[in-house]
């Protein structure tokens, strides 16, 4: 659920030579969990890293297939185990409740009539626009056009991978659990009736809701989310990201057509995530997957690729590559045998216009083609000001954890040593980037976690400030000096006289381009020589992967639990491409996951940020917030740390108003 | 005595031989003021690039130090040619201030305008002068003559310094695209049989690479991309339609008397080729490179428009253009370069048809 979010889409791309990556650039960030009310998975371990991993599968760890297990029978369980009632929620409901609580801050008219340009009017439109509408306020029959930055790989729920496909899956797919706006888990109500845990946290005990149906009419089993497990599971399936997390699941069991059991391996705090994995319609793909396991070969996947049976509360009924994808609201999602069992979603169609240019995604913006889009702090303060814009549209801005930073190797000669880590840190002008190349839209980030998050720490870590004086001063006590007078710092190793020059590589976008020939200028004050190498995002992936790189310009999105960070700083973690090592981190890691207590694990996760900070294995940069537009007639938009849609009822509350 | 004097040099005139090939092909040259032009905006290029760091930079051309002189305006063209002291002592390469402060007897020539293509200059930096406005507001003023970029970044000077750019593209690719090409044709073309027959296939062969994917592929791989290679790989892919021409050329001349006359005084193969042929050879042979150097100067301009070219921060002309991608309200991002590339390929287009219908006796002909 960390996900490497190198693409703060830009400014400008698209063109055609970029076009082959730009569809994986522009899919942004936001990872996650698209958003139907009811449909919410925690994206599995995202890579955007700059680009998402469209085609590859993660390396994650070797898939070993599943060892049989001894399922117990059900009555054994009940008798052995002592269930927990879990919390069932509908998200929407919880997201009305806690609005009728917030205070009205003015009336619609105004909010759309101001210029988001001061948080007070960014309140007031998230306040007055953001509202969920009254009886009878809100037109059911209405269509949104909404923006992608890239196309699909997949249409099956299993190959999620990327941003836009969550954004697409999460309104087809079908899910028992979710999280709300606090990113506190819980079971939809929509599809499950009751979920229990053992007090041993062993077990999960779900029963589904009986009046689910496929978008083909056949009934939703707990058949389907077993048989999907051990599809996911099968090591000749390449599922690129929802394995890791499954995999930490012993067995998953359907003892009959509504009860299901989770078997965990280990009592984690980190289970309830591991048990939320997107489904897949078991009377489809028992008869197909065997025969091919890539699941997209064969005439039957191909066709199912291009129309797949859905289980969630939109199916996809037209899908042109690199144009649009359609989707329609289902009939049977909402209604069974002609009685109406959950509540419809506002929207009767949902249009995804695929559209890579940002500048072209806010002409079609401004000309009312599409009705929402994510902007460019550049779009933001300079495009989005004039009557042009507010003549149909509206914009609104919230903290996002999105952090972005430089990552030095630690296994190279320069980045070994914590003082030189520092003086980078001290070097860079880090009020320069904010307030010139950020456009003062961006907050400083000083560590992992989002200030004020219940698992950041409580000491205050201020945000590196430049400061070149201290910079020297780090690198002389580390033996970087100029010994042979040629105006660059080295230091003898090995016998041999090593120049302190360096490349950075970076994705190919004007603003991080801009950063770190920032950070070139700044070192080459103090005596070091920085080569700026942008790179096309997918070579940016492939190098740091496999940690062929001195540094680079990256960023993360956060994940829904802080546990999810272990796979950036643990020895030897996938995704700690900086090599960073250190055993107390490894333990505060694992005994986080096992503690149970929500102020204690904060103390192991607050601990993790305080020893990084010291270590600067990053340079952390800044938070990148969100900011979007959208059009006067769409409403209830309300921002999540992790944006506007990705949690749930996070698409599901946005709505349009009757037309009069 | 005189009457002699006069008498010798009648008979030198008289002796003198008629004007060469080429000097024929300059005073036809000259007769022509769009080429004329045209060439002297070409030589007014060379100029600029040359001086480059004297016309627009934050380093001082030359100044006096603790009782040294320095150039320090010559680290633009390579970082190690700027002296180690400025980098030492918390010097840290901002020259107006320290200068002073930490040699009050120092003094300095500053380049003609005070801006840097690589960065911003900030408040102060010369005293009393304002920063350089940056996001969308660096509309072309008294200090940025062209404006500057939404980082900061003045516009003038990257332009000054992106000319050493535009030019190299053009002089180094087509310098190796014509050493390349001539001697493939020449070779091919002199000896034929069946090496004129591996010449060619050859030629055609490389006709077939397309020069843009595989720039994008050089970008990829190499760990430290500069300019060098991009012009490399423009040189090594562009040389068939000169290696054709010189082949076509050898092909014509090798059947001629002067040709059998060398031979037959026993000058050897690469004699007969460069010293007898060559020569012969090479008027339309020019004509192709100018016009080659045209289209480098284009390729790396699309190339830097597309976020290839040089690496950043490298001015040039095309990436001034690419950074008008994102906000085309900023015109002077658009215009300065585009009327600046504009330009030199016109002048480059202009010099190599003068070129040719200088050179080309049918054209002469049809002049008259």
């Amino acid at each position: 659920m960390q996900e490497v979010v190198g693409c703060e889409s830009t400014v400008s791309r698209g063109n055609i030579f970029l076009v082959i990556y730009c569809c994986l650039l522009l899919c942004f960030v936001c990872v996650g969990c698209g958003g139907s009310k009811s449909v919410q998975q925690t994206p599995p371990s995202e890579l955007t890293a700059s680009a998402e991993a469209r085609k590859e599968p993660l390396p994650v760890t070797e898939p070993r297939p599943l060892d049989p297990f001894d399922v117990p029978k059900l009555s054994d369980l009940d008798k052995e185990a002592s269930w927990i009632d879990r919390t069932v929620r509908d998200g929407l409901v919880l997201l009305r409740d806690s609005q009728s609580k917030e205070k009205e801050l003015g009336p619609v008219e105004s909010a759309l009539a101001i210029s988001n340009n001061s948080p007070e009017s960014n309140d007031l439109i998230l306040s007055a626009l953001g509202r969920l509408p009254a009886d009878g306020e809100a037109d059911y029959s209405a269509r949104i056009d909404r923006h992608v930055g890239g196309d699909l790989g997949s249409t099956n729920p299993i190959m999620i991978s990327t941003s836009a496909e969550f954004d697409i899956l999460g309104l087809t797919g079908f899910g028992l659990f979710s999280f709300g706006r606090d990113l506190e888990p819980f079971a939809t109500s929509e599809t499950v009736r009751t979920w229990q845990t053992s007090t041993d946290r062993m077990l999960d005990k779900v029963v589904l809701r009986d009046d689910l149906v496929w978008s083909d009419g056949q009934p939703i089993t707990a058949h389907d989310i077993a048989f999907t497990f051990k599809v996911i599971m099968d090591p000749r399936v390449p599922v690129p990201a929802v394995r890791s997390g499954t995999d930490q699941l012993r067995w998953v069991e359907a003892y009959d057509d509504q009860t299901l059991v989770f078997f965990h391996k280990e009592a984690l705090a980190t289970n309830v995530w591991n048990i939320n994995f997107p489904v897949l319609p078991k009377h489809i793909y028992e008869k197909t997957w065997e025969d091919d396991p890539t699941l997209k070969d064969s005439a039957e996947h191909v066709q199912l690729e291009q129309s797949p049976v859905c289980g969630g509360p939109y199916e996809i009924v037209e899908r042109k590559r690199g144009q649009q994808i359609v989707l329609r609201r289902r009939k049977n999602w909402s209604s069974v045998q002609g009685k109406q069992v959950r509540e419809r979603p506002y929207f009767e169609e949902v249009r995804f216009r695929i559209i890579e240019d940002p500048n072209t995604t806010l002409l079609a913006l401004k000309k009312g083609e599409i009705h929402e889009m994510i902007l460019q702090p550049e779009q933001w303060t300079t495009q989005t000001v004039g009557r042009d814009f507010y003549e149909r549209n509206t914009k609104a801005t919230a903290p996002e954890w999105v952090s972005f930073h430089f990552g030095w190797n630690i296994e190279t000669i320069f980045f070994r040593d914590r003082r030189v880590r520092r003086a980078m840190s001290y070097a860079f002008d880090h009020d320069e980037m904010l307030e010139e190349l950020c456009y003062s839209l961006y907050d400083p980030c000083a560590g992992i976690f989002y200030p004020g998050a219940w698992m950041a720490s409580t000491k205050k870590l201020d945000p590196y400030k430049q400061d070149l004086d201290k910079a020297e001063a780090l690198l002389d006590e580390a033996g970087w000096i100029d010994r042979d007078n040629d105006g660059v710092r080295d230091k003898e190793i090995d016998g041999r006289i090593v120049p302190f020059e360096f490349s950075i590589i970076v994705n190919q976008q004007p603003l991080r381009i801009a950063i770190c020939t920032l950070l070139k200028e700044n070192l080459d004050q103090i005596g070091i020589r920085l080569n700026v190498r942008p790179v096309e995002s997918t070579v940016l992936q492939d190098l740091t992967l496999n940690r062929k790189f001195q540094a680079y310009l990256g960023g993360w999105g956060s994940g829904t639990d802080p546990d999810t960070s272990e796979n950036l700083w643990k020895t030897g973690a996938m995704r700690n491409f900086c090599n960073y090592s250190n055993p107390e981190v490894d333990r505060l890691y694992a005994e986080g996951r096992q503690e149970f207590d929500r102020s204690k694990r904060a103390e192991k996760y607050g601990r993790i940020q305080e020893i990084l900070y010291d270590d600067q294995p990053y340079t952390w940069l800044y938070w990148r917030n969100s900011f979007y537009g959208f059009s006067k007639d769409v409403r209830g938009y309300v921002f999540s740390p992790r944006g506007p849609y990705h949690y749930s009822p996070g698409f599901g509350s946005l709505w349009k108003p009757q037309q009069e | 005595m005189s009457q002699e004097k006069i008498r010798v040099t009648e008979e030198i005139d008289a002796a003198k031989p008629s004007r060469g090939f080429w000097s024929d092909a300059w005073q036809r040259y000259r007769r022509r003021p769009i080429g004329m032009l045209a060439l002297g905006f070409v030589l007014f290029l060379t100029i600029v690039a040359l001086f480059a760091p004297a016309i627009a930079g934050t380093k001082p051309v030359i100044c006096s130090y603790k009782g040294d002189l320095y150039f320090p305006c010559l680290g633009y063209f390579n970082r190690s040619w700027e002296s180690p002291i400025f980098t030492k002592d918390k010097f840290r390469g901002t020259y107006p201030k320290n200068l002073k402060q930490k040699d009050p007897e120092s003094w300095a020539v500053w380049p003609l305008v005070f801006q840097d293509p690589y960065r911003r200059v900030r408040e102060n930096e010369w005293p009393g002068r304002r920063e350089n406005p940056s996001r969308d507001e660096g509309h072309p003023n008294r200090l940025n003559l062209f404006g500057t970029d939404q980082y900061g970044v003045d516009i003038f000077a990257k332009m000054v310094h992106g000319t050493t750019i535009a030019l190299l593209v053009g002089f180094v690719s087509m310098g190796l695209a014509g050493s390349i090409g001539v001697l493939v044709g020449a070779l091919g073309g002199y000896f034929g049989g069946w090496v004129d027959m591996i010449t060619s296939r050859l030629t055609e062969i490389v006709m077939c690479i397309p020069t843009l994917v595989l720039i994008l592929a050089l970008i990829a791989v190499v760990e430290k991309p500069t300019i060098w290679k991009t012009m490399a790989i423009i040189g090594a892919t562009g040389w068939t339609g000169i290696a054709r021409l010189t082949r076509a050329e050898f092909l014509r001349l090798r059947q001629t008397e002067f040709v059998m006359a060398a031979r037959a005084t026993g000058a050897g193969s690469l004699r007969i080729m460069f010293r007898h042929i060559l020569p012969n050879a090479l008027a339309p042979v020019l004509v192709p490179i100018t016009f080659g150097i045209a289209s480098a100067i284009l390729i790396e301009g699309s190339l830097s428009f597309l976020g290839f070219g040089p690496p950043p921060p490298t001015a040039s002309w095309g990436s001034v253009l690419n950074s008008a991608r994102s906000n085309l309200q900023l015109w002077w991002l658009v215009v300065f370069p585009g009327v600046g590339i504009f330009l030199t390929v016109l002048a480059y287009n202009l010099v190599g048809e003068g070129l040719q219908e200088a050179t080309d006796p049918r054209l002469r002909e049809a002049k008259k």
